[in-house]
């Protein structure tokens, strides 16, 4: 039973990667820094440690789908992100690619259209 | 709080120095907003400092999150050390081979174009191989030195009071001093791979051909290409021992470690080269006398001889206080704090 555990760790841990980034990008239309966006994804139930969130936004930066900003007004210096015209783009492109994901898997999971999946 | 400075320098340190500033910026205010939110109202204590930090994972594995996925050969931890390096290296050679290129100028005018092609074809040669020298270094300590595989995986156990305090200014390596010695050492490698002439008393006198001076060599010419390796062998390690002060950049007992092993290892080799009788130029006396330095009756004679004849125990006395020296100095700066 660990064993099949372990397995299902592993796996999520792949599918979360790219979800996690679809999560972080529909967040942005609305500048955010990163801890507030931690607890909107959480409100969500999309669970995601700071340790990984924060290099992921970084990266997304790097890539020029996210743009950055120091806001150094409040009491705490805090960094907002925001999508790019090119993140925006992106962001409307990967939903399409999303949702044809899950239908074609929807098919393949339940053929019969949910009468029964047979694995009861 | 200090904790937090520490968390924050051991993650960025990893990091390539451009993105450092800004990304312990932004970590100092998600720890503040962690903080805040685990006590709300009252003061944070260690207590709290702790589990956030623990939350946020090990500074090695946050590190390595920020950098991305290992693959490549030299990562960008060992990046700027590599570049710096290789600057170091090929300036050294080129120094190195001008100063054999001025030599053999002043040894025999005549020749000027003919050196001029050596040299310039010698930098064509040498250059590359002191790049892949450097380069299969690195390798060797990004895959064996550098983060291990198992100290980054997740769920491994580590507390933050484990963090390294961020080291003194009196445990810190200044960049010069490796930086010369790989120089020093470089060019020592460069002469010796000339030629052995490099290393004698030279005599300035003009010969009959109208050649500028002579050299009396110190060491063996017939059996030294057999010592040649070993020479190389020495000093090639002298030079891994540097690049490593330049990459820790500052003291730690590792590193200690590691140097002691390097000069023990130069020891024995050394202590074996110079004690073989056949190390040594067995003519030496004669050539100097044949090169018209001293003559046999003269009184300098003496003294020369007696001179060379101690000239072994003497290196060798050096050269073990040199390296014992290397090592305490090393302990004494790790028990600084």
């Amino acid at each position: 039973m660990s064993d099949a555990k372990e397995h299902i760790d592993k796996l999520m841990q792949e599918l979360r990667r790219g979800t996690t980034t679809i999560g972080v990008l529909s967040q942005l239309w609305e500048p955010q820094y990163g801890y507030s966006l931690v607890s909107k994804l959480a409100d969500n139930d999309i669970h995601v440690e700071a340790g990984t969130l924060y290099p992921l936004l970084r990266r997304l930066e790097k890539q020029g789908l996210l743009e950055s900003k120091w806001d150094t007004n409040e009491t705490r210096p805090r960094k907002y992100y925001l999508l790019s015209e090119t993140g925006k783009e992106v962001y409307d492109l990967l939903c399409v690619e999303w949702k044809s994901i899950v239908t074609s898997l929807d098919r393949l999971i339940d053929p019969k259209g949910g009468e029964s999946n047979g694995n009861d | 709080m200090e904790m937090i400075e520490r968390y924050i320098y051991a993650v960025t340190q990893k990091l390539p120095q451009s993105q450092r500033a800004d990304i312990a910026k932004e970590l100092r205010s998600l720890i503040q907003d962690m903080l805040d939110e685990r006590v709300v109202d009252r003061e944070a204590n260690d207590q709290d400092v702790e589990e956030v930090l623990l939350d946020l994972g090990s500074p090695k594995q946050l590190a390595q999150r920020y950098r991305g996925v290992n693959k490549y050969l030299i990562g960008p931890e060992f990046y700027d050390s590599y570049i710096s390096l290789l600057k170091i290296v090929s300036l050294s050679i080129v120094v190195a081979m001008g100063v054999i290129f001025a030599i053999q100028f002043i040894f025999d005018p005549t020749g000027f174009f003919d050196y001029l092609g050596g040299f310039i074809a010698s930098l064509v040669t040498v250059i590359p191989q002191g790049f892949a020298w450097v380069t299969v270094g690195f390798i060797c300590i990004e895959y064996f030195g550098g983060v291990k595989a198992e100290d980054i995986k997740l769920g491994k156990e580590w507390r933050p009071s484990e963090i390294p305090p961020i080291p003194e200014t009196k445990r810190q390596i200044k960049r010069s001093e490796p930086i010369v010695s790989i120089i020093f050492y470089v060019i020592v490698i460069m002469m010796f791979l000339f030629s052995n002439r490099f290393f004698g008393i030279f005599v300035f006198e003009v010969d009959q051909d109208g050649r500028f001076s002579t050299v009396v060599p110190f060491l063996n010419e017939a059996t030294f290409s057999n010592y040649l390796p070993f020479i190389i062998l020495v000093l090639g390690l002298s030079i891994f021992k540097e690049a490593l002060k330049l990459i820790s950049g500052k003291w730690t007992f590792n590193l200690v470690l590691y140097s002691t092993f390097i000069n023990a290892i130069t020891f024995v080799v050394v202590s074996i080269m110079i004690m073989s009788q056949s190390f040594w130029n067995p003519d030496f006396m004669f050539d100097l006398v044949q090169a018209g330095v001293i003559t046999e009756d003269n009184e300098a004679y003496g003294t020369i001889s007696k001179i060379w004849d101690t000239a072994t125990l003497v290196i060798l006395a050096t050269f073990i206080i040199g390296l014992i020296w290397d090592s305490v100095n090393g302990f004494i700066k790790v028990r600084k704090q």
